[in-house]
Protein backbone atom coordinates (compact mmCIF):
# COMPACT_ATOMS: atom_id res chain seq x y z
CA UNK A 1 0.00 0.00 0.00
CA UNK A 2 1.94 3.47 -1.06
CA UNK A 3 1.26 6.16 1.37
CA UNK A 4 -1.22 8.09 -0.61
CA UNK A 5 -4.09 5.56 -0.08
CA UNK A 6 -6.26 5.89 2.65
CA UNK A 7 -6.88 3.12 5.29
CA UNK A 8 -10.39 1.48 3.78
CA UNK A 9 -10.45 -1.26 6.88
CA UNK A 10 -10.70 -3.97 3.87
CA UNK A 11 -13.36 -2.08 2.19
CA UNK A 12 -12.94 -1.96 -1.49
CA UNK A 13 -13.81 1.88 -2.44
CA UNK A 14 -13.83 1.05 -5.76
CA UNK A 15 -16.47 -1.26 -6.24
CA UNK A 16 -18.90 0.70 -4.36
CA UNK A 17 -21.98 2.85 -5.52
CA UNK A 18 -22.06 4.11 -8.92
CA UNK A 19 -19.09 1.96 -9.89
CA UNK A 20 -20.69 -1.23 -8.77
CA UNK A 21 -21.44 -3.73 -11.79
CA UNK A 22 -25.64 -3.46 -12.56
CA UNK A 23 -26.10 -7.17 -12.44
CA UNK A 24 -27.61 -8.86 -15.38
CA UNK A 25 -28.99 -12.12 -15.55
CA UNK A 26 -27.72 -12.17 -19.49
CA UNK A 27 -24.42 -12.12 -18.42
CA UNK A 28 -24.68 -14.99 -15.64
CA UNK A 29 -24.30 -18.64 -16.79
CA UNK A 30 -27.98 -19.66 -17.58
CA UNK A 31 -29.56 -22.70 -15.58
CA UNK A 32 -32.88 -22.47 -17.56
CA UNK A 33 -33.72 -20.61 -20.38
CA UNK A 34 -37.78 -19.86 -21.14
CA UNK A 35 -38.59 -19.10 -24.71
CA UNK A 36 -41.80 -18.09 -25.75
CA UNK A 37 -43.65 -20.11 -23.29
CA UNK A 38 -47.27 -20.37 -23.37
CA UNK A 39 -50.08 -22.32 -21.17
CA UNK A 40 -53.85 -22.89 -21.68
CA UNK A 41 -55.92 -24.75 -19.40
CA UNK A 42 -58.49 -25.72 -21.90
CA UNK A 43 -59.76 -22.27 -23.54
CA UNK A 44 -58.29 -20.07 -21.24
CA UNK A 45 -54.55 -18.83 -21.79
CA UNK A 46 -52.41 -18.76 -18.30
CA UNK A 47 -49.11 -17.56 -19.44
CA UNK A 48 -48.81 -15.53 -22.89
CA UNK A 49 -45.60 -16.07 -24.05
CA UNK A 50 -42.93 -15.80 -21.35
CA UNK A 51 -38.97 -15.21 -22.17
CA UNK A 52 -36.45 -15.25 -19.59
CA UNK A 53 -33.30 -16.61 -18.06
CA UNK A 54 -32.93 -18.08 -14.98
CA UNK A 55 -29.36 -18.07 -13.52
CA UNK A 56 -27.34 -20.81 -12.23
CA UNK A 57 -26.90 -20.66 -8.84
CA UNK A 58 -29.35 -17.36 -7.99
CA UNK A 59 -32.19 -17.05 -6.61
CA UNK A 60 -35.13 -15.85 -8.69
CA UNK A 61 -38.59 -14.71 -7.27
CA UNK A 62 -41.65 -14.62 -9.14
CA UNK A 63 -44.11 -11.85 -7.36
CA UNK A 64 -47.41 -10.82 -8.39
CA UNK A 65 -51.41 -10.85 -7.52
CA UNK A 66 -53.10 -14.27 -7.58
CA UNK A 67 -53.93 -15.92 -10.57
CA UNK A 68 -50.77 -13.69 -12.29
CA UNK A 69 -49.54 -16.87 -13.02
CA UNK A 70 -46.04 -17.15 -11.13
CA UNK A 71 -47.08 -20.65 -9.71
CA UNK A 72 -48.54 -21.70 -12.94
CA UNK A 73 -45.29 -20.54 -14.58
CA UNK A 74 -43.29 -22.50 -11.65
CA UNK A 75 -45.27 -25.63 -12.13
CA UNK A 76 -43.86 -25.63 -15.93
CA UNK A 77 -40.44 -26.41 -14.83
CA UNK A 78 -41.16 -29.61 -13.66
CA UNK A 79 -43.85 -30.44 -15.96
CA UNK A 80 -46.27 -30.54 -12.93
CA UNK A 81 -48.82 -29.14 -14.91
CA UNK A 82 -48.87 -32.37 -17.22
CA UNK A 83 -50.89 -33.70 -14.05
CA UNK A 84 -53.39 -31.31 -15.01
CA UNK A 85 -56.21 -32.33 -17.12
CA UNK A 86 -56.54 -29.87 -20.13
CA UNK A 87 -52.92 -28.22 -19.59
CA UNK A 88 -51.53 -27.37 -22.58
CA UNK A 89 -48.06 -26.13 -23.36
CA UNK A 90 -46.00 -24.30 -25.92
CA UNK A 91 -42.75 -22.98 -26.51
CA UNK A 92 -39.60 -24.21 -25.25
CA UNK A 93 -37.77 -24.40 -21.54
CA UNK A 94 -34.68 -25.19 -21.84
CA UNK A 95 -32.69 -26.82 -18.92
CA UNK A 96 -28.82 -26.70 -19.59
CA UNK A 97 -29.82 -26.10 -23.40
CA UNK A 98 -32.14 -29.11 -23.99
CA UNK A 99 -36.26 -29.14 -24.05
CA UNK A 100 -37.54 -30.19 -20.97
CA UNK A 101 -40.64 -30.51 -23.05
CA UNK A 102 -38.85 -32.62 -25.58
CA UNK A 103 -40.55 -36.19 -25.74
CA UNK A 104 -37.30 -37.78 -25.44
CA UNK A 105 -37.57 -36.24 -21.87
CA UNK A 106 -38.68 -38.78 -18.66
CA UNK A 107 -40.77 -36.55 -16.64
CA UNK A 108 -39.59 -38.87 -13.86
CA UNK A 109 -35.92 -37.79 -14.38
CA UNK A 110 -36.57 -34.18 -14.88
CA UNK A 111 -38.25 -33.90 -11.45
CA UNK A 112 -35.09 -35.55 -9.84
CA UNK A 113 -32.66 -32.98 -11.36
CA UNK A 114 -35.63 -30.23 -10.92
CA UNK A 115 -37.02 -30.42 -7.05
CA UNK A 116 -39.87 -28.75 -6.01
CA UNK A 117 -41.13 -27.92 -2.86
CA UNK A 118 -44.62 -26.76 -1.72
CA UNK A 119 -46.56 -24.45 0.27
CA UNK A 120 -47.92 -26.95 2.82
CA UNK A 121 -45.23 -29.27 4.26
CA UNK A 122 -45.87 -32.94 2.96
CA UNK A 123 -43.80 -34.96 4.43
CA UNK A 124 -44.49 -38.43 3.86
CA UNK A 125 -45.83 -40.63 7.42
CA UNK A 126 -42.74 -42.33 8.09
CA UNK A 127 -39.52 -41.77 10.21
CA UNK A 128 -37.45 -38.35 9.49
CA UNK A 129 -34.75 -40.71 7.75
CA UNK A 130 -36.91 -42.39 5.16
CA UNK A 131 -38.23 -39.54 4.42
CA UNK A 132 -34.92 -37.95 3.43
CA UNK A 133 -33.94 -41.18 2.11
CA UNK A 134 -36.90 -41.81 0.17
CA UNK A 135 -35.58 -41.10 -3.32
CA UNK A 136 -32.77 -42.39 -3.09
CA UNK A 137 -34.45 -45.72 -2.51
CA UNK A 138 -36.61 -45.12 -5.29
CA UNK A 139 -33.20 -45.26 -6.86
CA UNK A 140 -32.35 -48.27 -6.35
CA UNK A 141 -30.28 -47.85 -3.29
CA UNK A 142 -30.14 -49.81 -0.42
CA UNK A 143 -26.19 -49.44 0.91
CA UNK A 144 -26.87 -48.60 4.07
CA UNK A 145 -23.92 -46.36 4.21
CA UNK A 146 -24.42 -44.62 1.43
CA UNK A 147 -28.21 -43.45 2.91
CA UNK A 148 -26.80 -42.72 6.01
CA UNK A 149 -24.23 -40.26 4.86
CA UNK A 150 -27.26 -38.68 2.05
CA UNK A 151 -29.11 -38.42 4.53
CA UNK A 152 -27.10 -36.36 6.96
CA UNK A 153 -25.65 -34.40 4.51
CA UNK A 154 -28.80 -33.22 3.50
CA UNK A 155 -30.38 -32.47 6.78
CA UNK A 156 -27.38 -30.73 7.52
CA UNK A 157 -28.05 -28.85 3.96
CA UNK A 158 -31.40 -27.92 5.07
CA UNK A 159 -30.45 -26.58 8.49
CA UNK A 160 -32.22 -29.15 10.49
CA UNK A 161 -29.54 -31.93 11.35
CA UNK A 162 -28.85 -30.70 14.54
CA UNK A 163 -32.67 -30.94 15.86
CA UNK A 164 -33.72 -34.22 14.84
CA UNK A 165 -29.98 -36.20 14.67
CA UNK A 166 -31.07 -37.63 17.71
CA UNK A 167 -34.96 -38.62 16.70
CA UNK A 168 -34.32 -39.80 13.50
CA UNK A 169 -36.26 -42.71 13.41
CA UNK A 170 -38.83 -40.59 15.13
CA UNK A 171 -42.32 -40.15 12.68
CA UNK A 172 -41.65 -37.05 10.91
CA UNK A 173 -45.54 -35.71 11.62
CA UNK A 174 -44.16 -35.13 15.22
CA UNK A 175 -42.01 -32.27 13.58
CA UNK A 176 -43.63 -28.60 14.01
CA UNK A 177 -43.97 -26.91 10.21
CA UNK A 178 -41.31 -24.97 10.52
CA UNK A 179 -38.80 -28.07 11.14
CA UNK A 180 -41.00 -30.17 8.51
CA UNK A 181 -40.52 -27.75 5.86
CA UNK A 182 -37.16 -28.21 6.10
CA UNK A 183 -37.61 -31.95 6.06
CA UNK A 184 -39.13 -31.75 2.94
CA UNK A 185 -36.26 -29.36 1.50
CA UNK A 186 -34.05 -32.42 2.87
CA UNK A 187 -35.83 -34.67 1.11
CA UNK A 188 -35.60 -32.40 -2.30
CA UNK A 189 -31.92 -32.11 -2.55
CA UNK A 190 -31.12 -35.79 -1.14
CA UNK A 191 -31.17 -36.25 -4.75
CA UNK A 192 -28.56 -33.85 -5.79
CA UNK A 193 -30.84 -31.54 -8.13
CA UNK A 194 -29.61 -29.04 -10.04
CA UNK A 195 -32.92 -26.61 -9.13
CA UNK A 196 -35.41 -26.21 -6.90
CA UNK A 197 -38.66 -24.29 -7.51
CA UNK A 198 -40.23 -23.10 -4.03
CA UNK A 199 -43.79 -22.49 -4.18
CA UNK A 200 -44.61 -20.07 -1.51
CA UNK A 201 -42.20 -22.09 1.09
CA UNK A 202 -42.85 -19.87 4.29
CA UNK A 203 -46.51 -18.81 3.93
CA UNK A 204 -47.52 -20.99 6.60
CA UNK A 205 -44.46 -20.52 9.12
CA UNK A 206 -44.41 -18.22 11.71
CA UNK A 207 -41.76 -15.63 11.61
CA UNK A 208 -38.67 -17.42 13.00
CA UNK A 209 -39.57 -20.86 11.06
CA UNK A 210 -39.78 -18.23 7.69
CA UNK A 211 -36.38 -16.52 8.89
CA UNK A 212 -35.04 -19.83 9.12
CA UNK A 213 -35.93 -20.70 5.90
CA UNK A 214 -35.08 -17.81 3.88
CA UNK A 215 -31.59 -17.72 5.32
CA UNK A 216 -31.04 -21.77 4.33
CA UNK A 217 -32.23 -20.31 0.77
CA UNK A 218 -29.53 -17.70 1.21
CA UNK A 219 -26.89 -20.89 2.06
CA UNK A 220 -28.80 -23.41 -0.56
CA UNK A 221 -28.02 -21.25 -3.68
CA UNK A 222 -24.17 -21.90 -3.39
CA UNK A 223 -25.19 -25.46 -4.72
CA UNK A 224 -28.60 -24.70 -6.58
CA UNK A 225 -30.32 -22.71 -8.65
CA UNK A 226 -33.12 -21.52 -7.09
CA UNK A 227 -36.81 -19.94 -7.97
CA UNK A 228 -38.92 -19.21 -5.47
CA UNK A 229 -42.47 -17.87 -5.82
CA UNK A 230 -43.64 -15.67 -2.72
CA UNK A 231 -46.59 -13.57 -1.95
CA UNK A 232 -44.52 -11.62 0.70
CA UNK A 233 -42.58 -8.88 -1.53
CA UNK A 234 -40.76 -8.44 1.64
CA UNK A 235 -39.31 -11.77 1.32
CA UNK A 236 -38.91 -11.65 -2.17
CA UNK A 237 -37.24 -8.67 -1.62
CA UNK A 238 -34.83 -10.32 0.92
CA UNK A 239 -33.67 -13.43 -0.49
CA UNK A 240 -33.73 -13.57 -4.05
CA UNK A 241 -30.73 -12.03 -6.81
CA UNK A 242 -33.87 -11.18 -9.61
CA UNK A 243 -37.21 -10.64 -9.18
CA UNK A 244 -39.54 -11.24 -11.94
CA UNK A 245 -43.15 -9.29 -11.41
CA UNK A 246 -45.90 -11.04 -13.47
CA UNK A 247 -49.62 -9.71 -14.01
CA UNK A 248 -52.42 -11.45 -15.99
CA UNK A 249 -50.29 -14.00 -17.36
CA UNK A 250 -47.60 -11.76 -18.82
CA UNK A 251 -44.29 -10.82 -17.28
CA UNK A 252 -44.06 -6.98 -17.06
CA UNK A 253 -41.10 -6.61 -15.38
CA UNK A 254 -37.78 -8.56 -14.65
CA UNK A 255 -34.74 -7.18 -13.36
CA UNK A 256 -32.11 -7.60 -10.48
CA UNK A 257 -33.46 -7.12 -7.05
CA UNK A 258 -32.01 -4.12 -5.94
CA UNK A 259 -33.76 -2.29 -9.21
CA UNK A 260 -36.74 -3.77 -9.16
CA UNK A 261 -37.72 -3.06 -5.50
CA UNK A 262 -35.88 0.35 -5.40
CA UNK A 263 -36.54 1.87 -9.06
CA UNK A 264 -38.72 -0.18 -11.55
CA UNK A 265 -39.31 0.71 -14.71
CA UNK A 266 -42.98 0.15 -15.15
CA UNK A 267 -45.44 1.67 -13.41
CA UNK A 268 -47.61 -2.07 -13.17
CA UNK A 269 -44.16 -2.37 -11.03
CA UNK A 270 -44.54 0.32 -9.07
CA UNK A 271 -48.13 -0.06 -8.00
CA UNK A 272 -47.57 -3.31 -7.09
CA UNK A 273 -44.86 -3.12 -4.79
CA UNK A 274 -46.16 0.19 -3.26
CA UNK A 275 -49.63 -1.19 -2.83
CA UNK A 276 -51.52 0.89 -4.82
CA UNK A 277 -54.04 0.03 -7.27
CA UNK A 278 -53.54 0.99 -11.17
CA UNK B 1 -42.69 7.19 -14.59
CA UNK B 2 -41.29 10.78 -14.02
CA UNK B 3 -44.49 11.48 -11.80
CA UNK B 4 -44.00 10.84 -8.24
CA UNK B 5 -47.48 9.92 -6.91
CA UNK B 6 -48.09 9.72 -3.34
CA UNK B 7 -51.41 9.10 -3.32
CA UNK B 8 -53.52 5.74 -4.97
CA UNK B 9 -52.21 3.37 -1.88
CA UNK B 10 -54.76 0.74 -1.48
CA UNK B 11 -54.28 1.73 2.40
CA UNK B 12 -55.57 5.35 2.87
CA UNK B 13 -53.88 5.70 5.76
CA UNK B 14 -50.54 5.44 4.42
CA UNK B 15 -51.43 7.90 1.94
CA UNK B 16 -52.14 10.26 4.53
CA UNK B 17 -49.14 9.47 6.46
CA UNK B 18 -46.62 10.24 3.16
CA UNK B 19 -48.72 13.58 2.74
CA UNK B 20 -48.53 13.98 6.16
CA UNK B 21 -44.57 13.98 5.87
CA UNK B 22 -44.22 15.92 2.57
CA UNK B 23 -46.54 19.20 3.72
CA UNK B 24 -43.88 19.22 6.51
CA UNK B 25 -41.15 19.03 4.51
CA UNK B 26 -42.69 21.62 2.88
CA UNK B 27 -43.53 24.26 6.21
CA UNK B 28 -39.63 23.42 7.31
CA UNK B 29 -38.94 24.51 4.10
CA UNK B 30 -41.19 27.51 4.39
CA UNK B 31 -40.03 28.19 7.61
CA UNK B 32 -35.77 28.03 6.78
CA UNK B 33 -36.66 30.37 3.76
CA UNK B 34 -38.58 32.80 6.21
CA UNK B 35 -35.14 32.58 8.65
CA UNK B 36 -33.11 33.29 5.66
CA UNK B 37 -34.95 36.43 4.73
CA UNK B 38 -34.75 37.52 8.02
CA UNK B 39 -31.72 37.61 8.67
CA UNK B 40 -30.71 38.67 5.42
CA UNK B 41 -32.71 41.97 5.43
CA UNK B 42 -31.33 42.01 9.66
CA UNK B 43 -27.90 42.33 8.21
CA UNK B 44 -29.13 45.24 5.46
CA UNK B 45 -30.71 47.37 8.08
CA UNK B 46 -27.95 46.50 10.77
CA UNK B 47 -31.35 45.26 13.45
CA UNK B 48 -29.72 43.83 15.77
CA UNK B 49 -33.19 42.65 17.69
CA UNK B 50 -34.62 41.29 14.10
CA UNK B 51 -31.13 38.90 14.28
CA UNK B 52 -31.53 37.87 17.16
CA UNK B 53 -35.20 37.05 16.94
CA UNK B 54 -34.00 34.71 13.83
CA UNK B 55 -31.27 33.11 16.33
CA UNK B 56 -33.65 32.47 18.45
CA UNK B 57 -36.17 31.05 15.96
CA UNK B 58 -33.99 28.39 14.80
CA UNK B 59 -35.19 26.40 18.01
CA UNK B 60 -38.04 25.62 15.25
CA UNK B 61 -36.38 24.57 12.57
CA UNK B 62 -34.54 21.81 15.02
CA UNK B 63 -37.81 20.84 16.04
CA UNK B 64 -39.00 19.93 13.07
CA UNK B 65 -36.12 18.06 11.73
CA UNK B 66 -36.66 15.94 14.70
CA UNK B 67 -40.57 15.43 14.21
CA UNK B 68 -39.94 14.76 10.57
CA UNK B 69 -37.00 12.52 10.94
CA UNK B 70 -39.35 10.27 13.74
CA UNK B 71 -41.97 10.06 11.29
CA UNK B 72 -39.87 8.39 8.45
CA UNK B 73 -38.48 6.05 11.17
CA UNK B 74 -41.87 4.75 11.67
CA UNK B 75 -42.54 4.64 7.87
CA UNK B 76 -39.83 2.65 7.15
CA UNK B 77 -40.89 0.44 10.64
CA UNK B 78 -44.48 0.42 9.73
CA UNK B 79 -44.92 0.22 5.66
CA UNK B 80 -41.53 -1.11 4.71
CA UNK B 81 -41.67 1.36 1.53
CA UNK B 82 -40.28 0.33 -1.77
CA UNK B 83 -40.32 2.11 -4.92
CA UNK B 84 -41.05 5.87 -5.57
CA UNK B 85 -42.10 5.43 -1.61
CA UNK B 86 -38.88 4.15 -0.94
CA UNK B 87 -36.59 7.19 -2.47
CA UNK B 88 -39.34 9.71 -1.30
CA UNK B 89 -38.81 8.45 2.33
CA UNK B 90 -34.84 8.66 1.96
CA UNK B 91 -34.64 11.67 0.01
CA UNK B 92 -37.00 13.40 2.70
CA UNK B 93 -34.79 12.17 5.55
CA UNK B 94 -31.96 14.23 3.51
CA UNK B 95 -33.32 17.19 2.27
CA UNK B 96 -34.67 18.14 6.09
CA UNK B 97 -30.77 17.69 7.42
CA UNK B 98 -29.66 20.40 4.64
CA UNK B 99 -32.70 22.35 5.68
CA UNK B 100 -31.55 22.19 9.45
CA UNK B 101 -27.79 22.84 8.31
CA UNK B 102 -29.35 25.90 6.27
CA UNK B 103 -30.83 27.03 8.93
CA UNK B 104 -27.82 27.30 11.05
CA UNK B 105 -26.10 28.85 8.79
CA UNK B 106 -29.14 31.09 8.46
CA UNK B 107 -27.97 31.74 12.15
CA UNK B 108 -24.23 32.28 11.78
CA UNK B 109 -25.47 35.16 9.03
CA UNK B 110 -27.59 36.75 11.81
CA UNK B 111 -24.84 36.27 14.82
CA UNK B 112 -22.51 38.52 12.21
CA UNK B 113 -24.96 41.02 11.78
CA UNK B 114 -25.32 41.18 15.79
CA UNK B 115 -21.79 41.55 16.43
CA UNK B 116 -21.87 44.12 13.34
CA UNK B 117 -24.61 46.07 14.66
CA UNK B 118 -22.99 46.08 18.27
CA UNK B 119 -19.34 47.17 16.96
CA UNK B 120 -21.32 50.21 14.91
CA UNK B 121 -19.13 49.80 12.27
CA UNK B 122 -21.35 50.22 9.12
CA UNK B 123 -19.00 50.66 6.06
CA UNK B 124 -19.43 48.13 3.53
CA UNK B 125 -15.98 48.47 1.84
CA UNK B 126 -17.23 48.21 -1.16
CA UNK B 127 -18.67 44.50 -0.72
CA UNK B 128 -21.84 43.14 -1.81
CA UNK B 129 -23.22 41.41 0.62
CA UNK B 130 -26.88 41.37 -0.74
CA UNK B 131 -26.32 40.31 -3.68
CA UNK B 132 -24.61 37.13 -3.03
CA UNK B 133 -27.58 37.21 -0.29
CA UNK B 134 -30.59 37.56 -3.09
CA UNK B 135 -28.59 35.26 -5.33
CA UNK B 136 -28.73 32.35 -2.46
CA UNK B 137 -32.05 33.49 -1.20
CA UNK B 138 -33.15 32.86 -4.70
CA UNK B 139 -32.00 28.87 -5.05
CA UNK B 140 -32.87 28.43 -1.97
CA UNK B 141 -36.65 29.09 -3.05
CA UNK B 142 -36.24 27.49 -6.77
CA UNK B 143 -35.08 23.91 -4.97
CA UNK B 144 -38.07 24.32 -2.35
CA UNK B 145 -40.55 24.65 -5.27
CA UNK B 146 -38.38 21.81 -6.82
CA UNK B 147 -39.33 19.33 -4.37
CA UNK B 148 -42.60 20.56 -3.78
CA UNK B 149 -43.03 19.83 -7.70
CA UNK B 150 -40.87 17.05 -7.96
CA UNK B 151 -39.13 18.96 -11.11
CA UNK B 152 -36.15 17.49 -12.11
CA UNK B 153 -35.71 20.47 -14.71
CA UNK B 154 -36.34 23.09 -12.01
CA UNK B 155 -33.67 21.12 -9.86
CA UNK B 156 -31.48 20.93 -12.39
CA UNK B 157 -31.52 24.57 -12.91
CA UNK B 158 -30.43 25.13 -9.24
CA UNK B 159 -27.33 23.08 -9.39
CA UNK B 160 -26.46 25.48 -12.55
CA UNK B 161 -27.73 28.42 -10.81
CA UNK B 162 -25.57 27.28 -7.26
CA UNK B 163 -22.22 27.08 -9.65
CA UNK B 164 -22.59 31.28 -10.10
CA UNK B 165 -23.02 31.46 -6.42
CA UNK B 166 -19.58 29.66 -5.66
CA UNK B 167 -18.16 32.09 -8.29
CA UNK B 168 -19.24 35.20 -6.86
CA UNK B 169 -18.18 34.02 -3.23
CA UNK B 170 -14.60 33.40 -4.53
CA UNK B 171 -14.62 36.72 -6.14
CA UNK B 172 -15.70 38.49 -2.64
CA UNK B 173 -13.24 36.35 -1.19
CA UNK B 174 -10.63 37.71 -3.44
CA UNK B 175 -11.30 41.50 -2.84
CA UNK B 176 -11.38 41.01 0.83
CA UNK B 177 -8.02 39.52 0.29
CA UNK B 178 -7.29 42.02 -1.07
CA UNK B 179 -8.41 44.63 1.55
CA UNK B 180 -6.80 42.94 4.40
CA UNK B 181 -3.41 43.14 2.44
CA UNK B 182 -3.90 46.77 1.69
CA UNK B 183 -4.92 47.64 4.80
CA UNK B 184 -4.56 45.02 7.95
CA UNK B 185 -6.66 47.36 10.21
CA UNK B 186 -9.69 45.82 8.55
CA UNK B 187 -8.81 42.48 9.15
CA UNK B 188 -10.93 41.67 11.91
CA UNK B 189 -13.69 43.54 9.88
CA UNK B 190 -12.72 41.31 6.86
CA UNK B 191 -12.91 37.99 8.51
CA UNK B 192 -16.71 39.11 10.10
CA UNK B 193 -17.69 39.54 6.55
CA UNK B 194 -15.98 36.41 5.14
CA UNK B 195 -17.63 34.10 7.63
CA UNK B 196 -21.07 36.03 6.55
CA UNK B 197 -20.37 35.04 2.90
CA UNK B 198 -19.40 31.65 3.78
CA UNK B 199 -22.14 31.11 4.99
CA UNK B 200 -24.41 32.50 2.30
CA UNK B 201 -22.13 30.31 0.21
CA UNK B 202 -22.71 26.79 1.67
CA UNK B 203 -26.43 27.62 1.75
CA UNK B 204 -26.37 27.74 -1.73
CA UNK B 205 -24.46 24.30 -1.50
CA UNK B 206 -27.64 22.82 1.03
CA UNK B 207 -29.93 23.77 -1.85
CA UNK B 208 -28.16 22.24 -4.80
CA UNK B 209 -27.67 19.00 -2.50
CA UNK B 210 -31.74 19.51 -2.08
CA UNK B 211 -31.62 19.28 -5.54
CA UNK B 212 -29.76 15.89 -6.11
CA UNK B 213 -32.14 14.07 -3.90
CA UNK B 214 -35.48 15.68 -5.97
CA UNK B 215 -33.66 14.27 -9.23
CA UNK B 216 -32.69 10.99 -7.27
CA UNK B 217 -36.69 11.01 -5.77
CA UNK B 218 -37.95 11.04 -9.57
CA UNK B 219 -35.25 9.37 -11.84
CA UNK B 220 -34.26 6.74 -8.73
CA UNK B 221 -30.23 8.22 -10.20
CA UNK B 222 -28.20 9.17 -7.68
CA UNK B 223 -26.10 12.09 -8.76
CA UNK B 224 -24.05 13.30 -5.61
CA UNK B 225 -20.43 14.20 -6.65
CA UNK B 226 -20.68 14.16 -10.03
CA UNK B 227 -19.92 17.36 -12.95
CA UNK B 228 -22.88 19.90 -13.92
CA UNK B 229 -22.46 17.50 -17.44
CA UNK B 230 -22.79 14.29 -15.73
CA UNK B 231 -25.67 14.96 -13.45
CA UNK B 232 -27.59 16.48 -16.52
CA UNK B 233 -26.99 13.12 -18.78
CA UNK B 234 -28.01 11.31 -15.38
CA UNK B 235 -31.59 12.87 -15.20
CA UNK B 236 -31.41 12.76 -18.37
CA UNK B 237 -31.92 8.71 -18.56
CA UNK B 238 -35.23 7.25 -17.54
Amino acid sequence: MSDSQVKTHGVNIEALGRNRQQKSSGDEECSLEVKNLKLFYGEKQALNGIDMHISKKRVTAFIGPSGCGKSTLLRCFNRMNDLVDGARVEGAILLEGENIYDKSVSAVELRRRIGMVFQKPNPFPKSIYENVAYGLRLQGIKDRRILDESVEKSLKGSALWDEVKDRLHDSALGLSGGQQQRLVIARAIAVEPEVLLLDEPASALDPISTLKIEELIYELKNDYTIVIVTHNMQQAARVSDYTAFMYMGDMIEFADTDTLFTNPRQKQTEDYITGRYG
Amino acid sequence: MDKIDIGHHISQRYNQELEEIRNQVLAMGGLVEQQLNNALQAYSNRDAAMAEQVIKDDYQVNALEVAIDEECTQVLARRQPAAGDLRLIVSVIKTITDLERIGDETGKVAKMTTALAESGNNSEQGIEIEHLGNRVRQILHDALDAFARTDVDAALKVAQEDIKVDREYESLMRQLITYMMEDPRTIRRSLDLMWTIRALERIGDHSRNICEYVIYLVKGRDVRHISLEQMEEEAGKR
